[in-house]
C-alpha cells in the first residue's frame, strides 16, 4: 500500500528571475506538484519531469535525496502521470528549465518528508526529533547505537503523517553528498538490458495496428475517403473513417500490414502548398520589420569610420530523434468512456486536450508518458495520441500506431530557415562603433501555440526567435530591427529555438569585425564585454577558459585553424572553441573545447553528456544538415538524404564547467548555440573562406 | 516456422515480415528498436550467427536456422529468468550511459561482435565498429570509452 504524500510549492523565484531578464521562453505553470510516496520498500519519487535522454529522473532524484537523507539509489524513480492526479501542464517538460525551476521545490518537499519521518520515528523510539540524526535512509538517537530505517519507521507508522510546524532548514550547500556527483542514471540499467519502454515499446494485449493516410503535401486536406482496395488486404480488421475530422485510417493485424492498407485507401487532398525550400528561403528575408534594440545612433555611428557588412542564413532542420512518433490508446465504449493513452510527448497537456477535442469533453482521459527516444523539441506538439485513440474507438480494441521514418519526417515541424544582415563600423581606436544588425526568421512558439495573429503582427516578434538575437556586446550604438514570417509549412521549437541560428549569424560577423579591425578574436571579445555587468563578467570567464583548454594563440601548422564563439541562455552562459583542418581539401573537424558556467552542477557527468549531446547535434547542423522541400513535402526523409553526423566527423569534445554560482541554471540547449559560429571562424582563420550559410561548405 | 531467439526457440506466425517486427510486435522483445528502415542507424541491429545485422532489412524466414541475439540475449539471467549479471559490454554501457538510449541495441551488440573478434580493439577499431550506428544525442565520445571499458571488464571475467 502506497502512502501518497502531496506537497504543492509556489513558482520559485529563481524562474522568474530568469523569466525576468528574457532568457527563457514562456509560461512556467504557477505550482508544482512533488509527489513522495511512501511504502515498506522505502520511498519512491514521482518525477513531474520527463526523460528524453537528458537524465532529468537522475538529477530531480539526487535533489530528493539530499534533504531526505538517503542515497540517490535507496530512493525509487518513477514518472509521474496524469493517472495520479498530477496536473498535465506541471509535467511539461521545455526550454532547460526542468532542474533549475525544481531545485527549491523539490528540496524543501523532500525536507518536509523527512520531519514528518522524523516526527514519527521520535514517537516510536520515545525520543525527541532533536535527539535523531538521519543517513543513507536510518535514523539513529544522537550518542547511542540505537537505529530505525526509513522502511521500518513508516511499516510501523498509524494514522496520519504530520507535517512539520515550519518549513525544514535545507542542507548547505557545502554538506552535499548528492548534489554535485555523478551518481549512476537511474534508468539506463533497464535500457541496456531493453526493458524499458518508449512510446514505440508501448503494448496490451489483444492490441491492433494501427495507421492512417497523410497528406502529400503541407497544407492538404482530406476531402474524400474510401475504404478502396484497403479493406481487402490480408490482416486489416478495420477500416475507420471520419472525412470531417480528416480523418481516414485502418487498423490491422501487423504493422507493415497496417502501413500497406493505409496506402490502398482511397483517398483526395486538397491542393495544399506547392512550395520548395528555395521559396520559403526568400520568403525569410531581412529588411523591414518591428526595432526591438535601438541604442544611441546608429546613423551617426555608421556614416563614418571602417563599415564592416555581411549577411547569413541558416536552413531548416529536422529533429530526427531516432525514436519515430508512436502512442498506444485504449478507449472504453460509450460517448463518456475512459481514453487511457500511452505515448512519448513532452507536453501531457497538450495531449490531453487535444484528445478531449477529438473525443469529446466528457471523457475521463489518463495520459502515461513513456520514455522518449529524442525528442530535442519535436515531441512537445504534435503526438500520435489522438489517431490511436480515433482508431481504439472504432473497434473497441487498444491501438498502436507507429510512424515509419519517411512518414516521421514528413509530417513533423521544422527549425524555421532564418536571414541575418549586418553592419558595423570600427572607429580609429578600433572599437566598434556600432552595429545595425537586420533579422528575419519563420516563427516558432507562434507556429505551434499562443497569442492570436493580430497581437503576434503587432509585437513584430516570436519568442522563440529571441534567444541568442541580441548582441552581448557593449557598444554605442547598437539597432536591432526583426521580421517574423510565417511560413505555408510547419515550423516550431528545435533544441535552443533560435540560439544556435542567430549565434551563428551574430558570432561570425563578430569575428568579421574583429579581422578588420586587426584584432584577436578573443582579445576583441573581452574588450567589448567591459561594461557588461555579471553576464559580461561570465562571458569573460568561459571565453578565457576555453581558449585556455584549446590552447589559443598557440601557433598550428599551415591549413588548420581555431575559431571561437559564445552565447547565453536560460542563464547560462557558454564559449566554444573549434578547431579545424582543411589540409585534406575538406572540412575536418579535429577538436572541440567548451567552458560552460550553467550556476551549480547537480550531476557532472550528466550534465557533461548534455553539453556533449549539444555540441554533436551543433555540429551536425554545422556539417550536414539541410532539410530539402520541393512541390510541398520534405523529400529528405530518411537518413540517407539528410544525414546527420556520425562517429568518424565527431572529434574529441572537452568540456569545464566554471560556474560558482548556488543554484542551478538551464543545461539542455544553451550549449548548442556557439557551436557552428566557432566552426565557421575556425575555417577562415585556417585560411579558408568566410562560410556564411550553412551547412559549412567549402 | 521457428526462429532460434536468444537460445530458445520461438514459433513464428508472420515469416514474410521484417525481423524487427516480428521480434517486436509478434514476441513483445522490443529491445530491438525501429529507426530508419532502410538500415542506415543501426537501432533495429542484432546478432546474426553472432554478426550484427540490419533486422529491418531480413525477413524472419530469411534468418532460417541462423541463431539471433538481442538486446535481451546478453545478460547472465538464473532459472526464472532473472538478471544474475549484466554482459560485460551493458555493465560498461551503465558506467558510461548514453542520453536516451534508442541507439542502444546497434552501439551495445555492435561492440559485442568486435569483442568476439578482437578482445583489445585499439581507438580505430572501437570508432569502425561504431561507425555504421548513429546517435542522435550526439554520445559518440562515451561509446568510445563505454567500448574500451567493456574490453577491459571482458577481460577481468
Amino acid at each position: 500500500m502506497g502512502v501518497p504524500v502531496a506537497l504543492e510549492y509556489g513558482r520559485p523565484s529563481l524562474v522568474r528571475w530568469m523569466l525576468e531578464r528574457g532568457t527563457g521562453p514562456t509560461e512556467i505553470p504557477e505550482s508544482s506538484l512533488v509527489w513522495f510516496e511512501l511504502t515498506r520498500d522505502g520511498i519512491t519519487l514521482h518525477v513531474p519531469k520527463i526523460e528524453m535522454g537528458q537524465g532529468i529522473h537522475t538529477a530531480l532524484a539526487q535533489v530528493a535525496a539530499e534533504e531526505l537523507r538517503v542515497r540517490p539509489e535507496q530512493l525509487g524513480v518513477v514518472q509521474a502521470d496524469t493517472a495520479r492526479g498530477f496536473p498535465a501542464a506541471t509535467l511539461f517538460t521545455f526550454g532547460s528549465t526542468s532542474v533549475a525551476s525544481l531545485y527549491t521545490p523539490i528540496r524543501e518537499a523532500a525536507a518536509a518528508v523527512r520531519s514528518m519521518l522524523a516526527l514519527a520515528a521520535a514517537e516510536q523510539l520515545g525520543t525527541e526529533t532533536q535527539q535523531l540524526t538521519a543517513a543513507d535512509g536510518v535514523f539513529q538517537v544522537a550518542g547511542t547505537d540505537r537505529k530505525l530505517p526509513y522502511q521500518d519507521v513508516i511499516a510501523a507508522h498509524q494514522g496520519p503523517w504530520q507535517e512539520p510546524a515550519e518549513p525544514p532548514v535545507l542542507r548547505p550547500a557545502g554538506e552535499f553528498t548528492s548534489i554535485g556527483r555523478s551518481v549512476p542514471r537511474v534508468d539506463f540499467r533497464a535500457k541496456v538490458l531493453g526493458e524499458a519502454v518508449y512510446g514505440y515499446d508501448a503494448r496490451l494485449p489483444d492490441m491492433g495496428y494501427g495507421a492512417f493516410a497523410v497528406p502529400p503535401r503541407f497544407g492538404a486536406r482530406l476531402e474524400s475517403a474510401e475504404a478502396g482496395d484497403a479493406a481487402g488486404l490480408p490482416g486489416v480488421r478495420q477500416v475507420v473513417i471520419d472525412v470531417e475530422a480528416g480523418f481516414a485510417g485502418v487498423v490491422a493485424d501487423t504493422r507493415t500490414r497496417a502501413w500497406a492498407a493505409a496506402r490502398a485507401l482511397k483517398v483526395t487532398w486538397s491542393e495544399g502548398t506547392r512550395v520548395d525550400t528555395t521559396a520559403l528561403e526568400q520568403q525569410v528575408t531581412a529588411g523591414d520589420g518591428v526595432v526591438l534594440r535601438r541604442d544611441g545612433s546608429i546613423r551617426a555611428a555608421l556614416s563614418q569610420g571602417r563599415i564592416v557588412a555581411a549577411e547569413y542564413r541558416t536552413p531548416m532542420a529536422a529533429h530526427a530523434h531516432l525514436e519515430p512518433l508512436a502512442a498506444l490508446a485504449k478507449v472504453e465504449p460509450g460517448p463518456a468512456g475512459k481514453v487511457e493513452v500511452w505515448v512519448p510527448t513532452q507536453s501531457p497537456e497538450s495531449v490531453l486536450e487535444d484528445l478531449h477535442a477529438a473525443l469529446g469533453e466528457d471523457r475521463p482521459v489518463v495520459v502515461h508518458v513513456t520514455q522518449l527516444g529524442g525528442s530535442f523539441g519535436r515531441k512537445g506538439g504534435q503526438h500520435l495520441a489522438v489517431e490511436a485513440a480515433r482508431l481504439s474507438a472504432a473497434t473497441g480494441r487498444p491501438v498502436h500506431v507507429g510512424w515509419t521514418r519517411d512518414t516521421d519526417l514528413r509530417q513533423a515541424f521544422y527549425r524555421p530557415p532564418t536571414h541575418t544582415v549586418m553592419r558595423g563600423s570600427i572607429g580609429p581606436d578600433g572599437m566598434i562603433r556600432g552595429v545595425e544588425q537586420h533579422s528575419a526568421a519563420g516563427d516558432i512558439i507562434w507556429a505551434v501555440a499562443g497569442l492570436p495573429e493580430p497581437v503576434r503582427s503587432l509585437l513584430g516578434f516570436d519568442p522563440g526567435g529571441l534567444l541568442g538575437l541580441f548582441l552581448p556586446y557593449d557598444l554605442p550604438a547598437y539597432r536591432l530591427v526583426n521580421r517574423r514570417e510565417q511560413l505555408p509549412v510547419p515550423t516550431g521549437p528545435w533544441r535552443g529555438l533560435g540560439l544556435m541560428p542567430n549565434t551563428f549569424a551574430l558570432e561570425s560577423f563578430f569575428d568579421e569585425l574583429a579581422e578588420a579591425a586587426g584584432s584577436d578574436p578573443l582579445t576583441y571579445r573581452l574588450a567589448h564585454l567591459r561594461k557588461s555587468g555579471e553576464q559580461g563578467e561570465r562571458l569573460r570567464t568561459v571565453l578565457r577558459t576555453a581558449a585556455q583548454m584549446a590552447g589559443w594563440g598557440e601557433s598550428l601548422p599551415p591549413g588548420r585553424g581555431r575559431g571561437i564563439a559564445c552565447s547565453g541562455d536560460v542563464g547560462t552562459v557558454v564559449a566554444v572553441v573549434a578547431e579545424v583542418d582543411l589540409s585534406g581539401g575538406r572540412l575536418r573537424v579535429t577538436g572541440i573545447d567548451a567552458a560552460v558556467d550553467c550556476g551549480l552542477v547537480v550531476n557532472p557527468a550528466g550534465a557533461k553528456l548534455q553539453a556533449q549531446g549539444s555540441i554533436v547535434m551543433g555540429l551536425s547542423s554545422a556539417l550536414r544538415e539541410s532539410l530539402q522541400i520541393r512541390d510541398g513535402q520534405v523529400v529528405s526523409d530518411n537518413f540517407d538524404s539528410y544525414p546527420i553526423l556520425g562517429m568518424a566527423d565527431t572529434p574529441p569534445v572537452r568540456v569545464t564547467f566554471t560556474g560558482g554560482a548556488d543554484v542551478p541554471y538551464g543545461m539542455g540547449e544553451p550549449v548548442v548555440g556557439p557551436v557552428p559560429a566557432a566552426v565557421a571562424n575556425a575555417v577562415h582563420a585556417a585560411g579558408g573562406p568566410r562560410l556564411r550559410s550553412l551547412p559549412l561548405r567549402l | 516456422m521457428q526462429l532460434l531467439i536468444n537460445g530458445r526457440h520461438h514459433e513464428i506466425e508472420h515469416g514474410d515480415e521484417p525481423l524487427v517486427w516480428v521480434l517486436r510486435d509478434e514476441l513483445g522483445l522490443t529491445g530491438t528498436h525501429y529507426g530508419c528502415g532502410i538500415g542506415m542507424c543501426g537501432c533495429c541491429t542484432v546478432l546474426l550467427a553472432g554478426r550484427p545485422a540490419r533486422s529491418c532489412q531480413i525477413t524472419a524466414a530469411e534468418v532460417g536456422e541462423r541463431p539471433v541475439v538481442t538486446l535481451e540475449g546478453l545478460a547472465e539471467r538464473d532459472a526464472d529468468g532473472a538478471v544474475v549479471a549484466l554482459h560485460p559490454v551493458q555493465q560498461a554501457f551503465v558506467e558510461n550511459p548514453l542520453q536516451c538510449g534508442w541507439c542502444l541495441p546497434g552501439h551495445v551488440l555492435s561492440a559485442v561482435a568486435l569483442l568476439a573478434r578482437d578482445p583489445a580493439p585499439d581507438e580505430a577499431a572501437i570508432a569502425e565498429a561504431a561507425q555504421p550506428n548513429l546517435c542522435r544525442c550526439g554520445g559518440y565520445n562515451t561509446i568510445k570509452a563505454a567500448v574500451a571499458r567493456a574490453a577491459e571488464l571482458a577481460r577481468d571475467r
